[in-house]
Order: structure tokens, then C-alpha cells, then sequence
């Protein structure tokens, strides 16, 4: 079978700042979704369907939160239905939303969300109530200490070292600051970096992403919808998902089902989403990478998972400029998840930015060139991984 | 039908109530899972993708998907979750293959009691600042939704009585082992009023329970040759408002909408008749009786005349199973209805299994006073290409 083309019609995200005291949640989803519409010059009552974004419900205090969000996006009498993959939920809406138009069900789909996470109180208290209440939840996990162990492992496989982190960093925020929507957008060096505070060793404070608030919301419609009415998309031409197990302790020690430092499962994800798009040597196929890397170390895993080093190479391409704009494949334009992090839109950030991008939209910092760009999201405890090709 | 490519049920399993207490999460899903893909006849081998739901709040944990990781066989496989509704994982695995890019999906969904105070998690979907204080829950809301229902329409007590006589006596003649709740009408009309007007012996007591079912594609049922299918025919889904102070509870557009849709893609005008058996979702009885209007069953004006029609062994049986009414495990009734349904289609439905069906309703809905609103029709008869 033939697949059915499927492209982005609109694109609308706030400005991420780490709190919005002006705006509730339902207002902040809603200021998206307004952007969103006039960017597709679209009426609400051309939407069919909305897919609605949003990860734990206890980040936003609310449970199954979405409900609230019903009238801001539109979705009154209409198909309606919310996806939670964790951090990957904003790439995972964006699958559903695909899916909503690939089965044939529907012509123009919404995907939105936002939210409030640098108002939730503290994050890392609610995200270490992801793991099981009687095994690892009484450990002092939460999504730093989890990948705090993942860069040790990497570290002591690879040789990766402090520097290496702090390069991400300098490298995110110079793209960050040529960005208007981005939360951390004023630039670093290496030694103020290496001079942050440890918060979970060898990840310090500068080697975070912020706790953001803010919302993101995109229109997908079917090949013919955008025909007939001669509208400029940017096609989705891969999509993928996979899943790591559970249990952190499953990918550690002896007999282990997964090596922590190589994030197979997002490998084998960028590995479907590639096939599907027809990409057989990403090195030389993608022009732009929206990677998802909450942490420094965690770009590098995001880099080779892509495909775009081999593994244990990217640290030494960073350092070289490969991935920043103006090298050969810059990654994370926008400054990335380390430079904001609204966690139930974040993933779909990246597709919204790899889209701009690729449509020659991204303002200042746009990749020259552009026209085939990828992008991924990371949920649970690195766990689910969404990716995406996106082509001009 | 507008799909890309035909799909259906080739396998199901339902285990409520899980008593006992023994099993953890992960064991249960596992259990449920396993059993879903041997009634297809299937291994883990055999699935594309998986799609779940869960909720947070009565799983006492942070994205709630997660721990299914491992349990439905997602380590290394395409895994998405919905939170909001059972069915909604049913309606993710319909338009994934339907979209012609997966061959097979696993539905899950789950729905535990472990939580300190069922009510007290489910009050945390009100907004904090204007209704949280209120004691609204689903029990609450629904009863809610009775008031106003019964308001419009009197009747609506007495029939509600008779609707969960009903429900209550199918459910014994289905799930003899399990629904031991009472089947007598004093017993249910004087049982205490714990919402008013809805009664104790109207609902069932929430239960742990957990739902699965196998997707298949047009092209793998005929490769396979699995003859006992409960294709789609026709799917809506829609939602109500976000407050229920906009809603007129005395309606359900949102499940007009889902009808509508479903009917139109299943060729159905006539459904009292179009239809073998329908599985109708009765958080109360109020709310089925509210369903037979959305649903196009019969108006308001004709519940009386037209009641006995829903009996066994009449014009369209419904909720043969029982229903919530009598098997309640709160977040995944939903998709127990659609899964009943296919087991009248596929002919697996064992004791409460009717007589030649060849097209089934389901009707599911969930959140406060059946914000979600889904509707399925599935039948016997293949593609044509298929057939």
C-alpha cells in the first residue's frame, strides 16, 4: 500500500518563559492553539479531530487535566483524545494526529497542549513518582539522577568527559539566543558551565534544562486537503516509535537487556521513521536535527541514536562544530530542550522546529538550506522514543 | 467507509474482577495480554504496535504506561498511551491499521483499586480553584445527570429500576462465578440512595479489572485465515464540554456526534433493527437510558413503550454481559463494552453469547457525566475483497 502523504499546516508556540502568572493552563493552550490557527489560516470549524498533549496530569495538579483544555482547543462535539508517552508525548500527539489522517478517519487534524512546569512546585518530586512505588521509587531517582548514571555509563564506555558536556551547553545556548521563544537564551562559556553546582554528579546546574511554561500546537491535513486548496505543508515522510524496558535496573549489571549508554530503542525508532522515509544514510540525508536532550550528555545519545555519529563519536564532532549552525549538520537550532522544556509540548517543539525549519521559516536561527530535517522525543525514564522525518 | 485499510478483532480477553490481591500490575497486564493473543491465536512475535491506557490518578503513579512496558511485550516495540478513556486506546489502534502501516495492535487498558479512596483520586479532575472543594466525581456527576435526566423526564425513576433488573439478571446468567450482586427488584429499589436518585444495587462496586484486544489488518486476517472476526464498520468519537455547568446533562450531542459518524461509515439508518446485540455503557442506569436517545435507539417520548425491546431475546438485546452494572472496573468499562461486543460477533461470548449475530453495537463512555463519548459498530461480514 501506497502510504498517504500527510504535511503540517500550521504551527503555533508561546514565547517559554519559566512562569506565565498571566495566563491559566487552559489560557496558555489555548494562546498556541490562536497562534496555530492564524499561522493555517484555518476556522475551528475546519478542524475534524484534535489530539491533545499533555504528560502527567500531576504536573499540572490536575488529573486528566485535558478535560479542562476541551473548549480551548476547539474540540466541542468533535473526536477528541489524549496522548501521554511521558516527554515523548509531544511527538507521540503528533503520531496520533498522523494517524488520524493516514487511516483515512480524517482531512485536518489539531494537535495541542502546554504546559506549566516551572509552576508545578518542584518536578523532580513528581517525576520520581514514574517508578514503581515498592522497587525504585524509594530510591532518590528522578529524571537528573536517572541520567546522571546513564552519563557515567557513557563516560566510563566511551570517555566522554565534563568538557565534553559543557560544550552542549555553549553550543544550545549560542543557538538559543538567536531564538525569541526560548527560556534559557543568554549565552555560556565552558568555565561558567564547569563552574555551576553539581546537582547530580557529573550532571551540574548549567547541564539542565529549565522547568518552562508555555504551549505549542500544530495543524496536520491530508495530501489532498492541501491540494485542493493550494497550501504550503511540510510533509511528514517518517515516523517511529520505540520502548525501553521499565525497570533502570534492567539496563544495568550483568545480562542487562539494554547497554544505558546507547539508547537502543531510540536507535531502532530513528531506524523505522528512516525506512519509511526512504533514508538509507542519514549522515548525508538530514540538514538540520531537532534532537530531544534535556541534559548535555543526553544530546550525545540523541546524536548517535539519529545516526548522525557513530557511537561514542559525537562528543569529539561536537567539539568540532559539526552539529552547530554553520557545520555540516546542526543540531538543535533552537537551543533545544536544554534551553526550554515545557515537558508536555517539548517533543512536539521539535517537529514544530524542524518544520520551520525546513520550510525556511525559522527566523534567526534558521540552517541555511534546509529541506530535510528530523526530530525525536524521550519519555518515561528514557523509556519511549517518538521520531519523525520532515521534508520541504 | 473512509479507512485506508479494513480492520478487526481477531482476539479478546477480560479479566474482572481480579481478586485476591496477589498479582502485581505488571502480572496482571501480563496475564491479560497473554491471554488476548492466544484467543487470536497470536505470540508477542506477532504485533506491530500496542496501544494503552491508563490513569494516573487510580494507578497512584506518574505517566502510568509506563510500567506496561515490559508486561504487553513493548521493550523494543511502537508503544502509545492515552489517559483519557479505556476506548481511546481501541480508537489508536483502530486508525493505526487502519492507516495500512501496522498489520496487528494490542489494545490494553487496565484499572486497579489499590488507591486509598477512589472518589477522593477521580475529585482531582476538577479544576482547584472553582470545583475541586465540591464532591464531584464520576458517582457524583453521574448522579448529577440522573437529577436532571429524571427532572425532564419522571419516568426516568422507574425506568431506571428496570433497566438495572436487567442488567442485574444478565449479568448472573453471564458471569454466574463473579457477579453475585442482587438480581431481585426490592432489593434494588430499596436498596440506600447513595447519590440521589441513583441507588446502591444500581451501580456496581468498583472493581480492579483489565481489558485486551487484538487489531488485525485485512491483509494479515486473510494470510492467516482467521475466521472468527469482528471487523469495524463504523467508529465515532467525540467529547462533551470541558465544565459541566456548560453542558445541558439532560443531553448527550457529544454522543450524537459519535453516532452519527459511526452509523454514516456503517450504512446504518434503521439501528433498532440494524443491530444483533448492544453492549450500552450504564455508569447508572440513567445513563444508558440517556444513551438510547444519543444512540438513536429510541426518543425520549418512547423509553416506556419501547423497554422491553432491550430485554433478552428481544427486538435488540442489550448489555447481555451485564454491564458496569454488575462488573465494574472503573477506568476500563469502556472498552469491556467494545470487547463484549466483539465477543458476540466472533461468537466467543460463552454464557451471555446471543444467536447469530452478525452486527453488534458498543457503546462506551467515561469521565464526568459521559464527557467521552465512543461508539463502534462491528460486524461479521468481511471486505468484500475478503469475503
Amino acid at each position: 500500500m501506497k502510504t498517504p502523504r500527510i504535511g503540517i499546516i500550521g504551527i503555533g508556540q508561546s514565547a517559554f518563559k519559566p512562569r506565565r502568572d498571566d495566563a491559566n493552563y487552559p489560557d496558555l493552550v489555548r494562546e498556541a492553539v490562536r497562534l496555530c490557527m492564524q499561522d493555517a489560516k484555518l476556522d475551528f470549524d475546519d478542524i475534524e479531530a484534535v489530539v491533545y498533549s499533555l504528560s502527567p496530569d500531576a504536573m499540572v495538579g490536575i488529573g486528566n487535566a485535558e478535560r479542562l483544555g476541551i473548549d480551548a482547543v476547539g474540540a466541542r462535539n468533535k473526536r477528541f483524545l489524549r496522548i501521554n508517552t511521558g516527554g515523548s508525548t509531544g511527538i507521540s500527539s503528533v503520531a496520533a494526529a498522523y494517524y488520524h489522517i493516514a487511516s483515512g478517519a480524517c482531512d485536518v487534524v489539531l494537535t495541542a497542549g502546554a504546559d506549566k512546569v516551572g509552576e508545578c512546585g518542584d518536578s523532580q518530586t513528581v517525576l520520581n513518582k514514574i517508578w514503581d512505588p515498592t522497587y525504585e521509587r524509594p530510591l532518590p531517582l528522578g529524571t537528573i539522577s536517572m541520567l546522571a548514571m546513564s552519563a557515567v555509563r557513557y563516560m566510563h564506555k566511551y570517555g566522554m568527559t565534563e568538557i565534553d558536556m559543557a560544550r552542549v551547553v555553549v553550543k544550545n545556548r549560542e543557538h538559543a539566543a538567536l531564538n525569541p521563544n526560548a527560556h534559557l537564551c543568554k549565552r555560556t562559556s565552558i568555565d561558567e558551565v564547569m563552574g555551576s553546582r553539581y546537582i547530580s554528579w557529573p550532571i551540574k546546574l548549567f547541564d539542565c534544562c529549565p522547568q518552562s511554561s508555555g504551549g505549542c500546537a500544530m495543524v496536520l491535513a491530508s495530501e489532498r486537503y492541501i491540494r485542493e486548496r493550494n497550501l504550503d505543508a511540510v510533509w511528514i515522510t517518517g515516523v517511529g516509535h520505540c520502548s525501553e524496558t521499565y525497570y533502570i535496573g534492567d539496563r544495568m549489571g550483568t545480562g542487562y537487556t539494554a547497554d544505558h549508554a546507547d539508547a537502543f530503542a531510540l536507535g531502532n525508532s530513528f531506524k523505522r521513521a528512516y525506512r519509511m522515509a526512504g533514508i538509507t544514510e542519514p549522515q548525508k540525508s538530514v540538514h538540520v536535527a531537532e534532537l530531544y536532550a534535556p541534559f548535555s550528555n543526553t544530546e550525545f545519545h540523541a546524536i548517535e541514536g539519529a545516526g548522525l555519529a557513530g557511537l561514542g563519536e559525537s562528543p569529539a564532532q561536537t567539539a568540532e562544530g559539526r552539529f552547530s549552525i554553520g557545520g555540516a549538520i546542526p543540531v538543535n537550532p533552537s537551543g533545544g530542550t536544554l534551553c526550554t522544556n515545557a515537558i508536555a509540548v517539548t517533543a512536539m517543539v521539535r517537529v514544530a522546529e524542524a518544520a520551520l525549519q525546513v520550510s525556511g521559516r525559522a527566523g534567526g536561527h534558521q540552517v541555511k538550506g534546509a529541506r530535510v530535517g528530523i526530530a525525536n522525543g524521550n519519555g518515561g525514564d528514557h523509556q519511549f522514543f517518538g521520531t519523525m522525518v520532515v521534508e520541504a | 467507509m473512509p479507512y485506508n485499510a479494513q480492520a478487526g478483532v481477531i482476539g479478546s480477553a477480560t479479566h474482572a474482577p481480579i481478586t485476591g490481591g496477589k498479582r502485581s500490575l505488571e502480572e496482571i497486564l501480563y496475564d491479560v495480554g497473554q491471554a488476548a493473543l492466544a484467543d487470536a491465536g497470536l505470540t508477542f512475535e506477532d504485533i506491530d504496535g500496542i496501544a494503552v491506557a491508563a490513569n494516573d490518578q487510580l494507578d497512584g503513579r506518574a505517566i502510568s504506561v509506563m510500567a506496561a512496558s515490559g508486561s504487553v511485550g513493548g521493550v523494543g516495540r511502537d508503544i502509545l498511551s492515552t489517559p483519557s478513556a479505556g476506548e481511546h486506546a481501541f480508537v489508536l489502534g483502530i486508525l493505526r491499521v487502519a492507516s495500512g502501516q501496522y498489520r496487528t495492535q494490542l489494545i490494553v487498558s487496565w484499572s486497579p483499586t489499590d488507591v486509598g479512596s477512589i472518589p477522593d483520586a477521580l475529585r482531582l479532575g476538577n479544576d482547584p480553584y472553582f470545583h475541586r472543594r465540591l464532591p464531584l466525581d464520576d458517582f457524583s456527576s453521574n448522579a448529577l445527570q440522573a437529577a436532571a435526566l429524571a427532572g425532564a423526564v419522571p419516568e426516568a425513576h422507574e425506568l431506571a429500576l428496570s433497566i438495572a433488573l436487567r442488567n442485574r439478571r444478565n449479568g448472573a446468567r453471564a458471569y454466574p462465578e463473579s457477579a453475585k450482586l442482587s438480581a431481585q427488584a426490592d432489593a434494588i429499589s430499596k436498596s440506600r440512595v447513595t447519590h440521589w436518585p441513583v441507588r446502591e444495587a444500581m451501580i456496581a462496586p468498583p472493581v480492579t479489572g483489565a481489558v485486551a484486544l487484538v487489531i488485525a489488518s485485512e491483509n494479515y486476517i486473510k494470510e492467516r485465515r482467521h475466521d472468527r472476526v469482528a471487523w469495524l464498520k463504523g467508529m465515532g468519537w467525540a467529547t462533551e464540554a470541558a465544565f459541566l455547568g456548560d453542558r445541558d446533562l439532560t443531553t448527550a450531542p457529544a454522543l450524537e456526534s459519535a453516532r452519527e459518524r459511526a452509523y454514516e461509515e456503517a450504512g446504518i439508518t434503521d439501528p433498532l433493527d440494524a443491530f444483533d446485540v448492544a453492549e450500552v455503557s450504564d455508569a447508572t442506569p440513567y445513563q444508558e437510558l440517556l444513551a438510547y436517545e444519543g444512540l438513536g435507539l429510541c426518543t425520549r417520548a418512547k423509553w416506556r413503550e419501547r423497554i422491553g425491546d432491550f430485554q433478552p431475546g428481544g427486538r435488540l438485546p442489550v448489555n447481555l454481559s451485564g454491564g458496569a452494572t454488575c462488573i465494574n472496573p472503573v477506568f476500563c468499562t469502556g472498552l469491556m463494552r467494545i470487547a463484549a461486543a466483539a465477543d458476540q460477533v466472533r461468537g466467543t461470548a460463552r454464557n451471555y453469547q446471543a444467536a447469530n449475530v452478525r452486527t453488534a453495537l458498543a457503546h462506551a463512555a467515561s469521565g464526568f457525566a459521559m464527557q467521552y463519548q465512543t461508539v463502534v459498530v462491528l460486524g461479521a461480514e468481511g471486505p468484500r475483497s475478503h469475503a
